[in-house]
């Protein structure tokens, strides 16, 4: 395959499936919220608010329109280093969605539910989500993580003076570096820090708060517990087979750096297509088959009001950072979007987050150096 | 589907949360929808669920433990404590004594003899053995 083609396949990926993704957004959301503002189960479904969807939907139709033009025209008339031109689509794509967000996030501000709620109401039952895939999904982290540092620390002395840095599509390295401790240990230290971060969160994610709509006979409860067991069971899934490819492509790295290796072995290559059918097809199954928080599962009770932070207006700031320091969540479910949002409030969710940040900021840092 | 048992907190109540927890609980307890031996959630997740401190939740269990409705379970959780087989000579003075002030008032507030004993049976017939 020419690089132009797999450019080409990048960009038609970017639009058709991140697009998608971003697309459904709005008619996935927990009912009574438009584009991060509470406004009431009842105007949720009104005029107003259709017109203001319809309006997001317009611009992000021309987003994506714009994304996808401006990479092809990069594409046939070579404008730029190759891969700029499925890097200015991702660009296009996320500062149009956050532009399309922010101006409906506006235009929904008037609608919003006046004042905060004054009741708050909690489930007395006590079935949690079960933390089994969550737990596998540390377990297998920290032994994949720990087995690729201990391989690269074990062979660091028999390396060579310089160790392959990068691989091409077909496998084989394309790049070396002066051996250092971050050429050699970057890929190890990355399988470990990242897969066993996120496993942590997956396991969080089954004790995050549950969002209940009251009254409503224990429908919404049924919803939240679902979502949470899929979100969470996804997330360790896709930990599972991100080790496996990252604790591979280290000892690979590792062993080609030793000549005991000609370069990434073929199983890699489906290890990756696992993980982006994994990552990809779990996201938008779990978004058209659940909903955000269950939203499509708790339909029949849709017109029982939602409680708690995630209906009081007063807590968000524009409808993306929930910030109670009265509130003891770490995880909260996302107003608008996918999945969950850490409380801003609460200080063990920033230190989770700074945590998890200077991880990704070393990998990137390390990979920029070496 | 059982509709679960849900814990309602009104910031207008005037009332403080723990007491409205407990008393949610306790109500509970005595008719009979949550029977002994059910599970309470944790502390932490029921502060979690609700989004108060975490003493508030467990200021709530305490009192609920001191008046012999749960028992706490370390981290873990708590459940629904059995009735006590007989009242302790201390407990029914107390109760007793509290009974009477309840009765009092009600007197006070214009109750006759017959709505305080409509009232008393009416309590009775809630209260699940």
């Amino acid at each position: 395959m020419s690089e132009t083609t797999v450019l080409a396949l990048i960009i038609v990926f970017e639009v058709l499936l991140v697009g998608g993704m971003l697309l459904i957004q709005p008619f996935v959301v927990r009912r009574g919220l438009v584009f991060g503002v509470y406004v009431g189960e009842a105007a949720a479904e009104g005029d107003e608010a259709r017109a203001i969807r319809r309006g997001w939907l317009a611009t992000m139709v021309a987003t994506l329109a714009a994304a996808g033009g401006l990479g092809g025209l990069m594409l046939a008339l070579k404008l730029g280093p190759p891969p700029l031109a499925a890097l200015v689509p991702a660009i296009v794509l996320v500062l149009g969605s956050y532009g399309a967000y922010i101006r409906a996030h506006l235009r929904a501000r008037p609608l919003a539910a006046p004042g905060a709620p004054t009741t708050a109401a909690a489930t007395l039952s006590t079935a949690d989500p079960s933390l089994t895939l969550p737990l596998t999904s540390l377990a297998v982290a920290l032994a994949g993580g720990l087995a690729a540092v201990a391989y690269a620390w074990v062979s660091y002395p028999d390396l060579p003076p310089q160790v392959p840095t990068h691989f091409g599509p077909s496998g084989r390295p394309d790049a070396w570096s002066p051996r250092s401790f971050s050429s050699v240990m970057l890929l190890p230290l990355t399988t470990l820090l990242l897969g066993t971060a996120m496993a942590v969160m997956a396991c969080l994610m089954t004790r995050a708060k549950r969002a209940i709509r009251h009254p409503d006979g224990g429908i919404s409860l049924a919803a939240q517990q679902r979502f949470r067991q899929v979100s969470a069971n996804y997330l360790a899934l896709v930990v599972i087979v991100m080790t496996a490819m990252l604790a591979l492509m280290s000892i690979f790295a590792i062993r080609t750096g030793l000549g005991l290796a000609a370069g990434m072995p073929p199983a890699l290559m489906a290890l990756v297509a696992v993980l982006l059918v994994v990552a990809v097809g779990g996201g938008l199954y779990i978004a058209l088959r659940y909903g955000q928080g269950g939203a499509r599962l708790e339909r029949p009770a849709a017109s029982a009001p939602l409680t708690n932070g995630l209906a009081d207006n007063s807590r968000w700031v524009l409808g993306i950072f929930y910030v109670n320091r009265d509130d003891p969540s770490i995880f909260v479910e996302k107003r608008f979007g996918i999945g969950y949002t850490i409380n801003f409030g609460n200080p063990k969710a920033i230190a989770l987050v700074v945590a998890f940040l200077a991880i990704v900021a070393y990998i990137v840092v390390a990979g920029v150096t070496i | 589907m059982v509709a679960p048992l849900v814990v309602v907190l009104d910031r207008d109540a005037g009332e403080a949360a723990y007491e409205q927890i407990a008393s949610q609980i306790r109500e509970a307890v005595a008719t009979g929808a949550l029977v002994p031996g059910s599970p309470l959630p944790g502390v932490r997740t029921l502060a979690t669920d609700l989004g108060v401190n975490f003493n508030t939740v467990a200021r709530a269990y305490r009192v609920l433990e001191e008046q012999g409705f749960v028992i706490i379970r370390d981290r873990s959780g708590a459940e629904v404590a059995t009735p006590a087989a007989r009242a302790s000579r201390q407990a029914r003075a107390m109760l007793e004594r509290e009974l009477w002030e309840v009765m009092a008032r009600m007197r006070q507030a214009g109750f006759s003899e017959r709505d305080l004993r409509k009232a008393a049976e009416s309590c009775l017939d809630r209260l699940k053995e």
